[in-house]
Order: structure tokens, then C-alpha cells, then sequence
């Protein structure tokens, strides 16, 4: 049995977050997470740090809380944050007004803007559609959302905090109607560890329901599905958005060598078996190409779907309903942390762990807003140089990941799990998707004794299974030449579709 | 601009494309091969897959879909394509064995084993499930072969790994070219004392006379050899596919090579010529006849919108299966997606059935309904097909 001050469920930005903020205020703690970090909306979202112009005709609040974070983040967070600025673009037919209202609230609420020409719009980005009326400039970064929680979790982990990645909380404990503890399962050995408590933090996002309901509390939420699309080509430097209300597929994000699309909104009730459709692709990929046309040529690798955990509300859409954040004291020694976005998660830690410190009587402000990320300067910022003079050594010849590389992210989790390398080197992120490099992957892990072969192929046959998942919504063109040999590979010459 | 004229313009050189062109050239007709680079099976196993789902492939073609293309051929069509390729083979640096009656397992690089029909004679020494001693060479720093995959799936098997000083496929298998490479590669597996069994290598063993370095190998070592095909770039693929060229060649075909088409003419219901874009001045191909042979999505033959599919080279009519979201499965194991259903449809004399074009020809995967992942029958479809349209076309020539 594990003795600890505060355990917090989920591995998002928020746990993560949270993790940190208690390191730094000398409070010991455990993080639960049932995946890889970034599992859940984290992995799933855009990796847009918000300037706050997004929200700022229909949410001010929301808006002013991005600009204050956007400007912490910039500042403390380097390594994660590529400073891209963002344009608002106008298309013929979009609504002037929303545009006045949208420069007056900026102003308002603090988020510096610039009014740019159609021909100083195509000078920063010349793939923009060349019909637009105007364009306005904002501070919108690009932001990795895995490191993110990796470098916040790294303090906590080097500081004495614990971290369990896949391990899935499968009870609270509770003694006299009071939580005391939870009990989380090794989702490979099935492994079942106790750990004690004093305080214990709900901050699964879209799952958040189902730990409250394991503490025989409630924390309500409406979900709401967002799907996006990544194109294998960076289309654009800048974040794109659409300068109209909040609607299907106005935001295009540059990342590393792609940019992704995005998003839906749909309502849905469990986040465990959420799909894109392909219906969804084509909306996301239609309204994307209006802003960039080259959009509608490029090759699609894969679409994606995530869960908004929203707070509830009595009515309208997921897009109308606050992107703020609640915490819920639930009376027993649970905590509930709702709502919010990638964007202000450190102010969510803040206020989280503000509340933890007046329960546990602690006069210990908070710094994360003035501190550094640690273990940023280990970090490579990618540089393709030196990746290019190992190309001896490539096993995924799309995103030039060495082995080195990858036996570096082996050793250093002791993964069994392809996705947590994935996760660390980007191995499998690129156009094919993993369909060939995978299966080097796996045969290091064997070559170093971390997995055994016969675990190996299970490994790989579920992670072709998922890939597929991915891949499928956006099935068409040079996508689908690719898919179709690499089915001719694994289903022909490996033969792996009979029984393994 | 060149006019070049032919009897037969045969656009695609795959499996099914050098099967039509050898079998009219033989027969004597003026035949050009229009390929736009190595075709698609440089990235097979080099094995000729003709059903995996019957013991005998051939009595398993009569439960297939009645539109499947083998269904036009029949039995006695596929049993005869299949021994005009085994004799054109025989005279090749690979022939290769094997019986068209009966399905035969090779080792997969994972340790799983694979239904095919036909090898080559370098693959021919795996037997099946005999309990035999095997032992796995593997090369250093090879990156898509893991031996401890096969050793350990398969009892009574170990590996050693050489140091070839080179890494990728292409690179040890030009090695294999080499006198002294040879020798020492034999006299370090000599030095393993491998005292019963059989050797298995990955599929390397040279890139122009694989038979004779296998059998080399074999003599110094005493044991018998065989090759395990493996993932794309594949080097039994090559070296079919450079057979077949040589040997289209060597009777007088043509062969454009690294040429797409441009243009096509038309003249009523008949093909007048094609236009080839080439980086000096454009060539424009006239024939009698043509023959279709561009294969599925994966060589490029058919190209998927965002809606529907189409046939790039004459922008035929395209059977497709549904909507986009019918396309696939859910699950990637399933055999049989529906897309696989896509292409040309074809009247009994192999011309585009939903078309009027009478001296067109079409032959391989780009038919409609071949299914060849589902059925595990790509090169056995494109042999038959292959032949089988090459003699409806010579009945248009004659």
C-alpha cells in the first residue's frame, strides 16, 4: 500500500498541471492515469494555445482568461509552444458585423489585434484563399499538447511525486462516507495497487462522471464530440481561424510537418466509443478548403475525435456552453475539476490547488505562472539537422525517428506499449501512419528483451487495429493507395489476419 | 512528333501486362509494354498466389462469385496460364516450382505461414510442419526482418545474425553478387556447424542468379537453403519482374520504360493511339489494339475522390461499391473490403463492359470484382486474366 497527500486521477493537461502546482507547493502526491498521458481531450484537441480571439465575441470571460494564460505560456512553457500568431480571416459573404464586435471585444479584453489587407494576409501565408476580404492578426501559438503534460508531470516525478501512467482507477475506498484511498489496476499485469489518501482529485474530463459515481457522487457534464483531420503537408505557419461565430471546421493548426483541421461538435453520452464519421471528414475538409483551397487537394493521413468535457447547461449546443471551468467540492474528501480547455489548464491547476491548500490549513502561494517548465533545455525543439545526419539509423523514414531515438524512449519508461514511443518521438505520425515502422519498432523492443515476440505480434495486430480506426474516415486518394498496401503487407505477406 | 506503330499497345507492366505481351509476342504480333517504373510486384513476395481458400486452388474457383473474373476463365483457363508461366519461367535465371493443382506454405518474416502456389526455386526447400530442424540467418542492422519473431512461433529453430556491413535489402543482395562476398559469407556459416536441418535466409541471396549463389551456399554448407520473402522493397519481386522483362524483350517486344500517357485518341468505338509524356519531345504510340493491364489503387490504375473512383488512363466507366463510408470495414483483419470490389467491369471477351470501345482489352486487378487481398490471388489473377485477354485480342487482330 502506496501513503500519499493527494492522488489526482487523469493524465491530461489538467492532472498534469495540478501535479506540478502541488510540487512546487512541497505537497506530496500520486497521478493516476488509465492510458499514456494526454489520453483523453488533451490528445485529441487541436494543440491550440487560444489567444482568447476564438471566444471572445460569445465568452469575454473565457476570452480574458486565454490572453492571460496564452502570455504565462509563451513565457514558461518554450520547448511546447511554437509562436505562430494566428489570422482571423473574412470570406466574402461573412458577417461584418461580427467583425466589429469581434475587434471592440478584443480591445476590451486585452488581445492585441492587426487589421491586415488580402496582399499582407498572402505574404505570411500564401496558401490563404486569395478571395478573402481581410484578415486579423492575433496572437494564437501552436502548442504540443503530449509534452506539455510529460514536462509538467516531470517536475512532479522528479521531485518525489509519483506518476502511474496505465493504471485505470477501478474503486474509490471509502471509509465512513469518506474517500481514503484508491485502488488502480496495471492495465498490462492486471496488477492491483492500493494507495492512500487525504484528498483525492477527479480530473478525468469526459470520464469525469463515471470516477465521481465510484466515490457515490455526481459530477454532471454535457459531452460533446469534436472531430479533425491532418493533412501531411504543413499548409500553413500560422493558425488559421474563421472570422464568423464558432462553427464546423473553422480553425486550421500547423504542427511539426502537418496541420490539422478541426472541428465537429456533436452530442454524445459515452466518451469510450466515440467515432469520426466519415460524413464528418468531408464537412471538416470542405469548410478547411474555403479558407485554404490547397486544403481540398491535400492528402488526408488520418482523422481523429475527441470528448469536450462541458460543463452542464440547461440548454443549446456544446458550442454556446461556457468553456469555463467548476470545481466541486463534493463533501467527502473528492474533488471534481470540470469544464475548461488546454488553454488555461494551469489556471485550472491553480485554483484547484488553491482550494486544497485552505482545506489542508497551507499558506503557500502559487508560482507556476512565474516558473519555467523544468526539464525544457533536455528537450531537442527537433532539430532536423541533427536527425538528418543519423539517417543511417532511420526507422521511420516519414518523421526521420532514429532507433536511438527509440530505444531511447524505450529504456527511459520501460514501455510495453507502442503508443507511449509514439507519443515520445513522434514514430508513426507521419503519412504512413506507423504502417511500416511500427513493426521495426516492436522488433527492437524484442531485440532489447522488453517484449517477448509472441507479444510482440498481439501488439501489433492491436495497434494496426486502431491505426485503422484512425485512417479509415479519411479513406480516399493517395491515403487509400498507401492503406491498400499496407494491407497487402500485413494481411498478405506476413499473413497476420488468421488467428495469432 | 514520333509515330510508332504496333499491333499491340499494352499499358501497365505488372504481372498481368508482361503475361498478355509475352503471350502476343510469341505468337508473333508487333507488341509494345508501356510501364511507368517498377511495377507493383516488386513489392510481392515473388510468389504466385492463385486461391488460398481451396487445397487445390483451381476446384476452389468454382465457389467464387459468379463475377469473378477467374469465373470467365474457368479451371482449365487458370491450369493453363499457370503452365505457360512455369515454362516461360524455365527460361529465366528463376524458374520456379511448384504444381497448379495444389497449394504449398511458405514462412512468413513473423513466423506465420502463408498459402501460396507457385515459388520461386530459391523458396521451394520450406516444407511445411515437418518438425525438421531450422536455422534463421539474419543480417545486422536489416531493418524489417526479426528473427526471434519465427524462432519464436516455430519449435526447433535458432537464428545467427551476419554482418554484411550493409543494412537495406537491395544493398546485401548486390552483395550476394560478389565472388569473394560469397565465399565469405559461406565460410562464416560453415564456422556455425549447423549439424542437421535446413537453412533459411531472408530473400537476398543475389539479384540476378539467386538459383545458382542459393545452391553454392547449399554445397559448402551441406544443408539445404531457402529464402523468406520479405516486406517491400522485395527482392524476389525484382528479380520476377526482371525475368519478365527480358524475356519480352529477348522476342522482339518493346518496352517504354518510365513513360505515362499523356493523351489518348479516339476515332468512334475504336482506340486510335496514345501520346507518351516524355522529357524530349512527346511519342505517340498507334495500335491495332490495346490492352488495359494498370492494375488496382496501389500501382495506380484506378484513383479514389473524396466520392467515387475512377480509371485514369481512358477514364472508363469504374464499378464502385457504395458510398465512401461503405468502402471499409471496421475492422482491418476482416477479409474483404468492399473497395476491393472496384474497377472495370468486363463483357465475356474481356472488353470494358460499359463501354463501346471495341479494340480495348482490360486484364489484372483493375477488374471489377477480382478481390485479390480477399482471396489472396493477385499474380494467378493476373497470369489468367492476363493470357486470357491477350487471346481475345489476337481473335481482334486476326
Amino acid at each position: 500500500m502506496i501513503k500519499t497527500d493527494v492522488v489526482i486521477i487523469g493524465g491530461g493537461a489538467t492532472g498534469c498541471g495540478i501535479a506540478r502546482d502541488l510540487t512546487l507547493r512541497g505537497i506530496h502526491h500520486y497521478l493516476v492515469e488509465k492510458g499514456d498521458f494526454a489520453n483523453g481531450a488533451t490528445g485529441a484537441c487541436h494543440g491550440l494555445l487560444h489567444s482568447g480571439a476564438r471566444y471572445v465575441v460569445n465568452d469575454p470571460e473565457a476570452a480574458k482568461e486565454c490572453i492571460a494564460e496564452n502570455t504565462i505560456l509563451r513565457r514558461i512553457a518554450r520547448k511546447c509552444v511554437e509562436k505562430t500568431g494566428g489570422l482571423f480571416v473574412r470570406l466574402p459573404g461573412d458577417s461584418k458585423r461580427f467583425r466589429d464586435t469581434f475587434l471592440k471585444n478584443c480591445e476590451e479584453v486585452g488581445i492585441p489585434t492587426e487589421v491586415l489587407s488580402p496582399s499582407r494576409a498572402l505574404d505570411l501565408v500564401e496558401n490563404l484563399n486569395p478571395e478573402m476580404e481581410e484578415a486579423i492578426k492575433v496572437p494564437d501559438c501552436s502548442i504540443d499538447p503530449f509534452r506539455l503534460c510529460m514536462l509538467n508531470a516531470f517536475s512532479s516525478r522528479h521531485r518525489g511525486g509519483g506518476v502511474l501512467i496505465h493504471h485505470k482507477v477501478i474503486d474509490i475506498i471509502r471509509e465512513k462516507g469518506m474517500c481514503v484511498g484508491i485502488k488502480a489496476q496495471d492495465r498490462f499485469t492486471s496488477q492491483v495497487k492500493e494507495i492512500r489518501a487525504k484528498i483525492i482529485i477527479n480530473a478525468t474530463g469526459a470520464w469525469g462522471d463515471q470516477i465521481a459515481q465510484l466515490a457515490g457522487s455526481e459530477a454532471p457534464m454535457t459531452l460533446s464530440k469534436g472531430s479533425l483531420i491532418i493533412s501531411n503537408h504543413r499548409l500553413t505557419n500560422m493558425v488559421i481561424n474563421r472570422l464568423r461565430p464558432p462553427s464546423d471546421g473553422d480553425i486550421i493548426v500547423p504542427n511539426e510537418a502537418v496541420c490539422l483541421a478541426g472541428t465537429t461538435s456533436i452530442p454524445v453520452t459515452d466518451p469510450d466509443t466515440i467515432e469520426v464519421d466519415p460524413h464528418e471528414v468531408d464537412i471538416v475538409a470542405s469548410q478547411a478548403e474555403q479558407m485554404i483551397p490547397k486544403f481540398g487537394s491535400t492528402r488526408l493521413i488520418r482523422a481523429y475525435t475527441g470528448v469536450r468535457p462541458l460543463l452542464k447547461a440547461s440548454g443549446g449546443d456544446g458550442r454556446s456552453i461556457s468553456r469555463g471551468f467548476q470545481i466541486i467540492d463534493h463533501g467527502n474528501n473528492m474533488f471534481s475539476i470540470l469544464g475548461g480547455k488546454l488553454s488555461t489548464y494551469r489556471l485550472m491547476a491553480e485554483k484547484m490547488v488553491d482550494a486544497i491548500t485552505e482545506k489542508f490549513g497551507i499558506n503557500e502561494p502559487c508560482t507556476t505562472a512565474e516558473t519555467p517548465l523544468e526539464g525544457q533545455e533536455e528537450l531537442s525543439g527537433y532539430p532536423l539537422s541533427k536527425r538528418l545526419k543519423e539517417m543511417d539509423n532511420i526507422v521511420c523514414e516519414c518523421e526521420l525517428v532514429t532507433r536511438e531515438d527509440v530505444e531511447r524512449a524505450i529504456n527511459s519508461i520501460g514501455t510495453q506499449h507502442i503508443g507511449d514511443i509514439q507519443h515520445r518521438t513522434r514514430l508513426g505520425m507521419g503519412p504512413c501512419q506507423g504502417g511500416f515502422c511500427t513493426y521495426r519498432a516492436l522488433g527492437i523492443m524484442q531485440e532489447i528483451g522488453r517484449v517477448s515476440p509472441e507479444e510482440s505480434l498481439k501488439i501489433l495486430q492491436a495497434f494496426l487495429q486502431r491505426r485503422f480506426r484512425g485512417i479509415k474516415p479519411a479513406l480516399w486518394g493517395d491515403q487509400l493507395r498507401e492503406e491498400q498496401m499496407v494491407e497487402s503487407i500485413y494481411l498478405g505477406i506476413l499473413n497476420m489476419g488468421q488467428p495469432l | 512528333m514520333n509515330t510508332h506503330e504496333y499491333d499491340v499497345v499494352v499499358i501497365g507492366g505488372g504481372m498481368s501486362g508482361f503475361m498478355a505481351s509475352l503471350r502476343l509476342a510469341n505468337k508473333g504480333y508487333k507488341t509494345a509494354l508501356i510501364s511507368r517504373g517498377d511495377p507493383v510486384c516488386c513489392l510481392s513476395t515473388g510468389c504466385i498466389d492463385v486461391l488460398a481458400q481451396a487445397e487445390n486452388p483451381l476446384r476452389g474457383i468454382g465457389e467464387l462469385p459468379d463475377d469473378h473474373p477467374y469465373r470467365l476463365i474457368g479451371m482449365k483457363g487458370v491450369k493453363e496460364s499457370l503452365g505457360y508461366f512455369l515454362d516461360i519461367m524455365q527460361d529465366t535465371p528463376i524458374p520456379y516450382a511448384g504444381d497448379p493443382k495444389k497449394n504449398r506454405e511458405i514462412l512468413t518474416p513473423v513466423g506465420t505461414t502463408k498459402t501460396t502456389c507457385l515459388v520461386p526455386e530459391t523458396m521451394a526447400h520450406y516444407t511445411h510442419n515437418n518438425g525438421e530442424y531450422i536455422h534463421v540467418i539474419s543480417f545486422k542492422g536489416i531493418k524489417d526482418f526479426y528473427p526471434s519473431y519465427i524462432t519464436s512461433r516455430i519449435s526447433n529453430t535458432a537464428f545467427s545474425v551476419f554482418d554484411a556491413q550493409v543494412t537495406s535489402t537491395t544493398a546485401i543482395a548486390t552483395r550476394f553478387e560478389d565472388k569473394a562476398f560469397l565465399a565469405e559469407f559461406i565460410s562464416w556459416v560453415q564456422d556455425l556447424d549447423i549439424p542437421y536441418g535446413r537453412v533459411a535466409i531472408p530473400a537476398v541471396l543475389g539479384i540476378d542468379n539467386p538459383i545458382s549463389v542459393m545452391k553454392e551456399i547449399s554445397t559448402g554448407i551441406y544443408r539445404d537453403v531457402f529464402e523468406i520473402p520479405t516486406l517491400p522493397p522485395s527482392i524476389p519481386g525484382l528479380r520476377l519482374f526482371r525475368a519478365l522483362k527480358s524475356a519480352f524483350q529477348r522476342i522482339g517486344g518493346n518496352v517504354y520504360w518510365g513513360k505515362t500517357v499523356s493523351s489518348v485518341e479516339r476515332q468512334g468505338s475504336r482506340i486510335e493511339a496514345i501520346t507518351l509524356a516524355t522529357t524530349g519531345r512527346p511519342t505517340r504510340v498507334h495500335g491495332r489494339t490495346f490492352i488495359l493491364a494498370t492494375g488496382s489503387f496501389v500501382s495506380g490504375g484506378l484513383y479514389a475522390t473524396r466520392d467515387t473512383v475512377k480509371e485514369t488512363v481512358f477514364d472508363l466507366p469504374v464499378f464502385v461499391p457504395g458510398p465512401r463510408k461503405d468502402w471499409f470495414n471496421n475492422d482491418f483483419f476482416t477479409p474483404g473490403h468492399a473497395i476491393e470490389k472496384a474497377g472495370v467491369r468486363i463483357d465475356s471477351t474481356f472488353r470494358p463492359a460499359e463501354s463501346d470501345l471495341n479494340n480495348l482489352f482490360v486484364c489484372g486487378s483493375i477488374i471489377a470484382g477480382s478481390e485479390i487481398m480477399k482471396y489472396h490471388c493477385g499474380h494467378g489473377l493476373a497470369i489468367a486474366t492476363g493470357i486470357a485477354s491477350a487471346g481475345q485480342c489476337e481473335k481482334e487482330l486476326s
